[in-house]
């Protein structure tokens, strides 16, 4: 765990038909509500959206909880929803929680096109 | 609990005052040479604790406190949480099943898996919870 103060946020980008978000920092009860909304924003205008988590340096129930609420709302519009790779302090909540094996995980883009997401 | 606390930290009950808090429990730990990944689950675990008093114990009440003390007795680390919020009904606090993928509800589940014993204790003639976990961490967390 960091020992500074961390600072957060997302970028977004677009990559061929996917909306990436490249998610930073710690995602926690402060933020969580913010990335749902950016999440939720993003899924109502794309049909494939890309949560980047490789420079996720910490992350609570409540940020699980947000992308947990996207990959369900993205499948029931039958829309691509993936997590492109988590970093080890999200995999280790990820596989706690036993979503590991619910939401698709990729290591790039490239993968989860392959895939077909 | 007549130990000496190994940590003995009193926060706002505020989303904006959890960082700090994981920062000093994992120097705690770490000083305690608990192995990082037993460590960075124990933060979570009472993180998720602090966050469930923050939303379910203070919900929209401004002003909330909440102490956090840390106790080593024999092979056991001893977690206690105490709030002053309404007190909570004991049986409303059950760790959901994990196979049900939906949003929310995971922070008992992770509480749970993490700890070897846990009990909230309501106060029962005013109001405030006491949350006790405890963890084996000679053996670190399965």
């Amino acid at each position: 765990m960091a020992e500074a103060m961390q600072q957060h946020g997302v970028d977004q980008s677009q990559s061929g038909p996917w909306s990436v978000l490249d998610v930073y920092g710690e995602v926690e009860l402060s933020w969580s509500p913010d990335l749902r909304q950016e999440v939720l924003a993003v899924l109502a205008k794309s049909s494939a959206l890309a949560v980047r988590l490789a420079r996720v340096t910490y992350i609570d129930s409540s940020g699980i909880a947000a992308l947990v609420e996207g990959f369900q709302r993205a499948r029931s519009h039958h829309q691509r929803f993936v997590l492109l790779s988590p970093s080890p302090p999200v995999r280790s909540v990820l596989e706690l929680a036993r979503l590991d094996r619910v939401f698709p995980i990729f290591p790039d883009l490239a993968a989860a096109t392959a895939a077909g997401g | 609990m007549s130990a000496r606390p190994l940590l003995d930290l009193e926060l706002a009950a505020e989303a904006a005052a959890l960082p700090a808090m994981r920062r000093q429990l994992c120097a705690t730990l770490e000083r305690l040479r608990v192995p990082a990944a037993t460590r960075d689950r124990l933060v979570l675990a009472v993180h998720e604790a602090c966050a469930n008093v923050i939303r379910h114990g203070y919900g929209d009440r401004a002003g909330g406190r909440m102490r956090l003390s840390v106790y080593r007795v024999r092979q056991w680390l001893h977690f206690r949480l105490r709030d002053q919020a309404p007190a909570l009904v004991p049986p409303t606090l059950v760790a959901r099943d994990l196979d049900e993928c939906r949003p929310g509800g995971l922070g008992l589940p992770i509480i749970d898996q993490t700890m070897q014993r846990w009990c909230w204790l309501p106060q029962r003639h005013r109001d405030g919870n006491v949350l006790n976990m405890w963890c084996r961490w000679s053996k670190g967390v399965s």
